[in-house]
């Protein structure tokens, strides 16, 4: 339960907004590379924390992302021509750089230097990875770059997508965190899934199903450990890495790639679903590949190439499917993982409210992830605090799975595999 | 339908641009209608769970202190314990005989306190109470009543937390590690305490 102040406060991330400020001091992912795939390519709309933006690649190859409206009449830049080094307003030629510095106003004397007088409020955009991040925040408090290993491996280790996901940002995260879900909702997936299937790992996970869990902190945000009963005297442990402030991963499963997700607000009502897999190691199969384009694991469907709308949506109530969910074959009736995910998250509402839930222990690693995050945002607000995820080190972080025998505390037995390690596989069952 | 392969999809999309958006139409309980804000308002507003009994044991002086702290706030049915008589209690102590104290002094019977508890919380700062851990703990499980550890870890050492964890772990099906004390009220509060 959480009373509706707190509910407010941690799912609100407007500009002003106490987490809206917190999520600014981040680079958070903004578009794939591959949505601005050349210079001079058609700009991109995208709103990320309740700011209407617009995306470019110019002539040059620099990045922009800035304020999506003409500052002369209002006209939105999507219908911008994309050419000599700008973005031009079609209304009356107006014309940006990627700093949202206009530069030329057609109708005004080259020398009366009007145009510097109008600039447009941008950030950063910059590619690391497969991705496209941005910081929304004060220039002054920039972090250093990204430095997560998924986007830092070489280019045929990762891939990445992202999925329109019509709800609040935080319970779609809470669903990253609550690992006890997945015994249940996922139990299909387990078995048939490509990107899941055939590790031994999955024998544990099917034999016990209630697990018990350990809830430790990490300096960027939190580990949280789930212990099955292995063979005698053994532990099968999976340990699923939050940093804040919405960075989750799950816990590997034979020598699949590892995958993750990064949940960033749109708005209030909808969040950005981003789906990673990598392989430390090793370049993705074909085949992995092929799975994760055609929608298995994190990744899914989608309505229509570049809509990220999932193919499974409201409108066609996820096309759930009763006699796959009475066979058991799919638990839920969903198909897929992420779309198990997500349909129920949605389900909740566009912001779920979360003083009418009945959380229960085994809900810890959620209530310790709130309490942070409240804590964090708070101090920022009060304080100017930076808050925990911002540095190289706390993101150097990875989930992992292991059998230890049952005296060992995975904090310390597994500090290792718990750690980044450039050119060592992830540590998995 | 085969679940686990494309077919569904393939079949599936082929119908559904046949058949067009007609294929699923939005009736006043579909999902597009039912998720949205609009709707959220005509959730039920009757409570949807009764009062919950937990008891919280602090197992050492500091979690004790931790625990004062917020004992006066307004909780549900939350009872606040501790254990009377310092020092190390071994595991083989009988539940009758395991000395607890409330809040005001007054002195307390495990097997009064667990009876029709719901969540039992265990709160510990040292490693020292393994023995009284194990006391509550097994009381627990003969009744099968939640049992979860917070260990807490303010000003103290990795170390020091990792013996207070270890001897937590063998009963707590829920274990926390929290680095500042302000997570006991927190916690309550999320379980309804
Ligand atoms: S069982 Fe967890 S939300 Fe319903
Ligand atoms: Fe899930």
């Amino acid at each position: 339960m959480l009373r509706k102040e707190v509910n407010d406060l941690l799912t609100q991330t407007d500009p002003g907004t106490t987490m809206g400020e917190m999520f600014r001091q981040y680079w958070i992912p903004a578009l794939l590379a591959r949505e601005l795939p050349e210079d001079d390519c058609p700009p991109v709309r995208v709103k990320l924390l309740g700011e209407r933006l617009i995306a470019f690649r110019d002539s040059k190859g620099r990045y922009g992302l800035m304020d999506e409206f003409c500052a002369h009449r209002g006209v939105s830049l999507w219908f911008g021509r994309n050419e000599e080094g700008g973005l031009r307003c079609p209304y009356h030629g107006w014309k940006y750089d990627v700093n949202g510095q206009c530069i030329e106003v057609p109708s005004e004397p080259e020398e009366s230097g009007f145009c510097e007088k109008i600039k447009l409020k941008a950030y950063p955009l910059i590619k690391v990875g497969d991705v496209l991040w941005t910081h929304m925040g004060d220039k002054e408090n920039r972090p250093p770059e990204p430095e997560w290993e998924f986007a830092t491996v070489p280019e045929d280790q990762t891939y990445t997508s992202k999925r329109w996901q019509e709800c609040n940002w935080l319970q779609a995260m809470e669903g990253g965190i609550d690992s006890s879900h997945v015994s249940f909702l996922h139990s299909g997936g387990l078995k048939s899934d490509p990107l899941f299937k055939g590790a031994k790992g999955n024998q544990y996970n099917a034999n016990d199903k209630k697990p018990v869990f350990e809830v430790t902190e990490s300096d960027g945000g939190l580990f949280i450990g789930a212990r099955r009963m292995a063979e005698e005297g053994h532990y099968y442990w999976r340990i699923t890495p939050w940093v804040m402030p919405s960075f989750t991963m799950v816990p590997p499963r034979g020598d699949h790639p590892v995958h993750g997700h990064f949940w960033v607000p749109i708005d209030d009502y909808n969040c950005w679903a981003w789906s990673f897999d990598y392989h430390p190691t090793r370049p993705l199969t074909p085949e992995e590949l092929q799975a994760m384009k055609d929608g298995y694991g994190v990744h899914n469907k989608y309505e229509s190439e570049d809509s990220f709308r999932p193919l499974q949506n409201k409108d066609n109530d996820y096309l759930m499917d009763r006699a796959a969910q009475k066979s058991g074959e799919s638990y839920s009736g969903i198909w897929g993982i992420a779309m198990q995910d997500a349909s129920l998250q949605e389900s909740m509402g566009p912001v779920v409210d979360r003083t009418r839930e009945n959380l229960v222990s085994t809900d810890n690693g959620i209530i310790m992830a709130r309490h942070r995050l409240r804590k964090a945002a708070i101090a920022l607000r009060d304080k100017g605090v930076q808050p925990p995820g911002r540095t190289t080190e706390h993101q150097m972080v990875r989930s992992a799975a292991k059998v230890l025998p049952d005296d060992q505390p995975f904090k310390d037995a597994m500090a290792e595999d718990l750690t980044v390690r450039p050119g060592v596989k992830q540590t998995s069952v | 339908m085969p679940h686990d392969s494309d077919d569904i999809f393939e079949a599936d999309n082929a119908t559904r641009r046949d058949r067009g958006p007609v294929d699923h139409p939005t009736m006043l309980s579909s999902c597009s209608r039912a998720a949205t804000a609009e709707e959220a308002r005509y959730r039920v507003q009757y409570p949807n769970s009764m009062t919950r009994s937990s008891r919280i044991f602090a197992l050492d002086e500091a979690a004790a202190e931790a625990m004062y702290g917020i004992t006066e706030e307004p909780w549900n049915d939350a009872h606040f314990l501790t254990l009377a008589a310092r020092g190390k209690v071994s595991p083989d102590t009988r539940p009758e005989d395991l000395p607890l104290s409330r809040p005001d002094g007054a002195a307390a019977s495990l097997l009064d306190e667990i009876e029709g508890a719901d969540v039992v919380v265990l709160l510990a700062s040292d490693g020292t109470s393994e023995g009284a851990a194990e006391v509550i703990a097994r009381e627990c499980f003969e009744r099968r009543i939640m049992c979860a550890g917070l260990a807490l870890g303010q000003g103290r050492s990795d170390a020091a937390v990792a013996t207070v964890v270890n001897s937590m772990r063998r009963f707590a099906r829920v274990l926390v590690v929290a680095q500042d004390d302000d997570f006991i009220p927190a916690m309550l509060t999320a379980l309804r305490a």
